[in-house]
């Protein structure tokens, strides 16, 4: 365990990514940067200098301020201080990187996680793809919306528990 | 008649890498922007709440892809050496020259003046109706796409990050309002009747987005590989398809309308930015 | 006989905090008192949207645009997911809606204020999100399953809102002379209206006792009210600005914030349709709904002639 009176001349990166496990999507709380695949690389140079690489998800996601800031104030926690947090655009976001315990903690808590990528993302028009429901595991769903409350997510309903539910998109 | 933008105006070894693309990247910008502002003014006004989420959406994605656009040109220009600097200079926003610091993103998008912007005409027009809108974004996105695509094979890798981040929204955008165009043009007699209309008036629109302008040719002459007569191609190929499948005739009379990448815009532009800029003229040089 | 005991079996499993589900039977007023709440709730959000969405043209920068527009997405998609939980009680979206137009069904009369300035997105953020959280956060244990699964995961999603506003004030307090009177005045005039969101005192509430029994309200109106004021007193604290209440003073005996007299005829008078912008609000939903006809209806047109096509081939 990483004390809480640490500054960068005697962490590890390895420290800094544990500490950073506990930065959490601001929208999907059982979702850490980790899991999501937006949190890139931690890289201390021999200086002490530490540079932290964040991906945004879409390019208008405007999660990305408040993950920064909370990645300040984590470390901050731990005593470091001197952080630069470099928002990365290349290579681009994907669903592929999130990690499997991410994609288990999206079902437990309702959120269908996005399926493998060769399965969909398709540019085909009027296509449908069949996700599972996370409450009652029926592949019985529909589709009621491409676009959900955020844009990673569309809404669907399982129609044998007429669960409303959102499933996060591949992208 | 379309030109192959491959003049070589001699700027090879350029002393600054922003020379020769600023305009370019705002072009690309203000694009995004303006037609971000306008699908916006939707939200909460949709014909059916799936489609309002659906518009805000891309509208959101459309001013996230803008707001990379400005930051990277406001970057490029401070970091350029004075060379570079003075080709910018009449695209540089008035009010900021007195603010004495660093060129930030919100001073090009907020505080140039009308005949700066150099967006497309056609991302400007007032949204009309559902079928306007749609068509506009169907014409918009699959003009996007492929020019996206040339930018993210380029050696700016600034900006081949940005294109290649935009190039899947723009691929959720074209085939949302492809699936649009096709049920509004095989759905009922008044919905073909009304994208007949708006097709009828955008159509004249749609020739500055393969037309080069200087701005892109002194982006080409710069290195950004933009082959504006195979977007054109692509483009053609989707609406073909989309057009036959929501039995739409592609218009063959020869569109026309153009300015906007020269900055001379409609009587629609002043009143958007108005609006768009209201508070950072009325409180200059804020944090927000 | 065979009620009565039906009665029983729901009435234990609300003990035992079992979560009532779509297919399980239940009270037909246990049904009604849902419907109305989760609707009223759905109308919420999609009324609230016009306040909001109306200031995403004038944002003042890219990054507020971003957050706005974000922002108003979410209620729109937390409308979607209320108006899905309450269908799985028999009624539709569509009925729903016609009950919002016809001015049977109510949404939060908060909406009802106009959104004057730029600091009004933080106050809403801040206050009216702050208050719909608190109202919110008991309903992630009520006692019907899809509304409390929606609701957990609509309350996150406002906790962030929330956190938003409050950041977005933040910067106008520690701006020019100007921001900060104008988050003051955005403060005085949103703090009474979100006051009245939790809804009369608990000796004036009709509607409470029932919902109370069948855990589908863990709270009366006034703990949770208290609750919030207790809040945002501290919060003001950090912004630097100055709640609107005279007679708000820390109460040491009672480990609470006293606060003044909450203006119940102003609260009637908005409920009953006489607030600022009332008309205005459900004008403009139903212009959209009326423009939006010819859209859906060649959307279902075009639907049904894709099906026949691909029943004709599958023939």
């Amino acid at each position: 365990m990483v004390s809480k009176t640490t500054d960068t001349s005697r962490i590890t990166e390895q420290e800094v990514w544990s500490i950073l496990e506990k930065v959490k999507d601001p929208e999907v709380p059982v979702l850490s940067i980790i899991d999501l695949g937006v949190l890139r690389g931690v890289q201390l140079d021999a200086s002490g200098k530490l540079t932290i690489t964040i991906t945004p998800t879409y390019s208008g996601c405007p999660a990305m301020d408040t993950i920064s800031m909370d990645i300040r104030l984590k470390l901050m926690e731990y005593g470091i201080r001197e952080v630069q947090i470099i928002q990365q655009l290349s290579p681009a976001w994907t669903t592929d990187w999130m990690t499997e315990g991410g994609k288990k903690k999206l079902r437990a808590y309702g959120i269908a996680p996005p399926n493998p990528k060769q399965q969909v993302c398709h540019q085909e028009l009027f296509a449908t793809e069949a996700i599972q429901c996370p409450h009652c595991n029926s592949w019985h769903t529909e589709l009621i919306s491409q676009f959900g409350s955020t844009a990673c997510k569309a809404l669907y309903r399982c129609t044998d528990c007429r669960e409303a539910f959102d499933y996060f998109k591949c992208h | 008649m379309l030109q192959t933008i491959t003049k070589d105006t001699g700027n090879s070894g350029l002393s600054s890498p922003f020379r020769g693309t600023g305009g370019f990247i705002l072009h690309l910008a203000d694009s995004a922007l303006v037609l971000g502002q306008r699908n916006a003014e939707w939200t909460a006004h949709g014909p059916v709440l799936e489609q309002d989420i659906a518009i805000t959406n891309i509208a959101l994605d459309l001013i996230g892809q803008a707001r990379n656009f400005f930051a990277y040109a406001a970057q490029a220009y401070n970091e350029s050496k004075d060379a570079g600097k003075a080709s910018f200079n009449n695209l540089l926003p008035r009010p900021w020259i007195a603010f004495n610091r660093e060129l930030q993103e919100d001073d090009l998008a907020f505080l140039r003046d009308e005949r700066q912007y150099l967006n497309l005409l056609l991302c400007e027009l007032p949204k009309g109706d559902w079928a306007f809108t749609i068509l506009r974004q169907y014409l918009f996105s699959a003009y996007q796409l492929p020019l996206f695509q040339q930018l993210a094979q380029g050696s700016d890798q600034q900006l081949a990050a940005i294109a290649a981040k935009g190039i899947k929204e723009v691929t959720y955008h074209l085939r949302w309002s492809a699936e649009w165009v096709i049920r509004l043009g095989d759905g009922t007699e008044e919905s073909n009747r009304r994208i007949n209309k708006a097709l009828t008036e955008l159509w004249p629109y749609t020739a500055e987005l393969f037309e080069p302008s200087q701005i892109e040719l002194d982006a080409a002459a710069s290195g950004i590989p933009i082959r504006l007569e195979e977007v054109q191609v692509s483009w053609q190929n989707h609406i073909h398809r989309v057009f036959g499948e929501a039995g739409l005739t592609v218009p063959t009379n020869k569109p026309f309308q153009k300015g906007g990448k020269a900055g001379i815009h409609t009587e629609h532009m002043g009143h958007l930015l108005a609006e768009m800029q209201y508070l950072q003229r009325t409180y200059p040089n804020q944090q927000w | 006989m065979l009620v009565h005991y039906l009665e029983n079996t729901f009435q234990q499993k609300i003990d035992a905090e079992t979560r009532i589900e779509p297919k399980d039977w239940m009270p037909d007023k246990y049904r009604q008192t849902l419907i109305r709440q989760i609707s009223q709730h759905a109308h919420s959000e999609i009324v609230g949207m016009l306040p909001e969405g109306a200031w995403i043209s004038r944002a003042p920068s890219l990054k507020r645009k971003q957050i706005l527009l974000a922002k108003v997405q979410d209620e729109a998609g937390h409308g979607l997911y209320l108006y899905s939980a309450a269908e799985t009680l028999g009624i539709s979206r569509d009925e729903m809606i016609a009950q919002l137009h016809s001015g049977k069904a109510k949404y939060s009369s908060i909406f009802n204020y106009p959104t004057l300035t730029w600091a009004d997105m933080g106050a809403i953020g801040w206050l009216v999100d702050g208050a719909a959280i608190m109202n919110q956060v008991p309903l992630c244990r009520t006692s019907y399953g899809p509304y409390s699964r929606a609701m957990i995961r609509v309350c996150k999603e406002e906790s962030f809102h929330q956190r938003q506003g409050f950041e977005s004030l933040l910067v106008l307090c520690q701006g020019s002379a100007e921001q900060k009177a104008m988050a003051q005045d955005a403060l005085n005039r949103w703090w009474w209206p979100s006051l009245m969101m939790f809804g009369p005192h608990d000796s004036d509430s009709t509607n409470s006792e029932a919902s109370m029994q069948w855990k589908i309200k863990r709270f009366s109106n006034d703990e949770l009210r208290q609750r919030f004021v207790d809040m945002i007193a501290e919060q003001a604290k950090v912004l630097g600005l100055t709640l609107p209440d005279p007679d708000l003073k820390w109460n040491e005996e009672r480990g609470h914030y006293d606060f003044g007299k909450i203006n119940w005829e102003e609260f009637w008078q908005v409920v009953g349709g006489n607030g600022p912008c009332n008309k205005e609000r459900l004008d403009a939903r139903k212009k959209a709904w009326e423009d939006g006809a010819w859209v859906r209806e060649a959307a279902v047109a075009h639907a049904e002639k894709r099906a026949a096509r691909k029943a004709a081939v599958a023939a």
